[in-house]
């Protein structure tokens, strides 16, 4: 067996598709698997990553120039476009902070959705620094569970300091037609071109 | 192996082993020699006469790649059949790229503060719309 003779290697199997995906980030029990499952074709699946981060704790004076690495883990799903095209949609981990030295989080990224809980806005803000910062556009999703609605788009829009152009929307994204309209208004902002210039 | 991976699946539970065990599979490499691998980089195998098509040097992990990517995978979802992190897997797939085993497909580039290409958005919501 000459696993070297690559000169006689033949084509893929089936030709492979072009791939993009959508991030959807906010805070810990937000709901972000729930809209990877709304619109997903499959269960959400699960995987973990290593990172490498240098450990920045403020009373951390001994560990200067020290590398940690955690595990985060990630779920996530996917739509099927067609043969060319596939969807995906990773479901973010917590702790923002890492996600600067996290490359692959973003590569192949067409844009993000914030899912925000009314009852806790402030676990929203890391998810939207960091895409601001890295001019990633994206939408905000505010999680409604059963319709219970306690607060405006306005006073949401306000509360997270958003540009005036952030769609934000509020719906059950337990139900598939809500989670898709959020994914659909993300794609709209795209089309209109409203990129995020940093 | 495992091929339970759903979201409900425990994380590792060990800390002092979850770091190192899973690298016994790639013999202690922890650097992928096909860096520019990512999340959704989709892997499907090549198409090979019968005589290249032995397993003599994988492992059984590399096996199951192959089994996997019969038809077009992304290497996220290769990890979570392998129920192996990312990093790991990475390695795995990298090995049999190098055996001309498998092609690998990178992600559509998109630049940031840039219009993605208004073909793919279209394609991408006329798939959206059909949910």
């Amino acid at each position: 067996m000459d696993y070297d003779d690559s000169d006689r290697r033949g084509g893929p199997l089936s030709p492979a598709p072009a791939a993009v995906k959508f991030l959807i980030a906010g805070g810990f029990g937000v709901g972000k698997t729930t809209m990877v499952a709304a619109v997903s074709e499959v269960e959400p699946l699960r995987t973990e990553e290593y990172l490498t981060v240098a450990s920045i704790g403020v009373d951390d004076v001994a560990g200067v120039g020290e590398k940690d690495t955690t595990t985060v883990a990630m779920d996530f799903g996917r739509i099927t476009v067609s043969p060319e095209l596939v969807v995906y949609l990773f479901g973010t981990p917590g702790q923002e902070r890492f996600w600067f030295m996290w490359d692959d989080l973003v590569l192949g990224a067409l844009g993000a959705v914030v899912i925000a809980d009314t009852r806790r806005l402030q676990t929203s803000f890391g998810s939207i620094d960091f895409f601001e910062r890295k001019g990633i556009p994206f939408v905000v999703g505010v999680n409604c569970f059963d319709g219970y609605q306690d607060r405006t788009i306005p006073e949401v829009r306000e509360a997270l300091d958003l540009d005036p152009h952030v769609p934000v929307l509020m719906g059950d994204f337990r139900q598939r037609a809500v989670s898709r309209d959020v994914l659909l208004a993300l794609v709209d902002y795209l089309m209109d071109g409203h990129r995020s210039a940093s | 192996m495992s091929s339970s991976h759903w979201a409900d699946e425990p994380l590792d539970d060990d800390p002092e082993d979850s770091f190192v065990r899973p690298y016994t599979i790639t013999h202690g490499r922890t650097v992928s020699a096909h860096g520019d691998l990512t999340l959704i980089t989709i892997v499907v195998a090549l198409a090979l006469p019968e005589e290249q098509l032995g397993t003599r040097g994988l492992e059984p992990e590399h096996r199951f790649i192959l089994e996997q990517c019969r038809r077009p995978v992304a290497l996220a979802e290769i990890a979570a059949g392998l129920n192996l992190p990312v990093a790991v897997t990475k390695i795995l797939i990298s090995d049999l790229i190098t055996l001309g085993r498998v092609a690998a497909r990178p992600p559509v580039a998109v630049a940031v503060g840039k219009r993605p290409d208004i073909r793919l958005l279209q394609a991408v919501r006329d798939g959206l719309r059909r949910l």
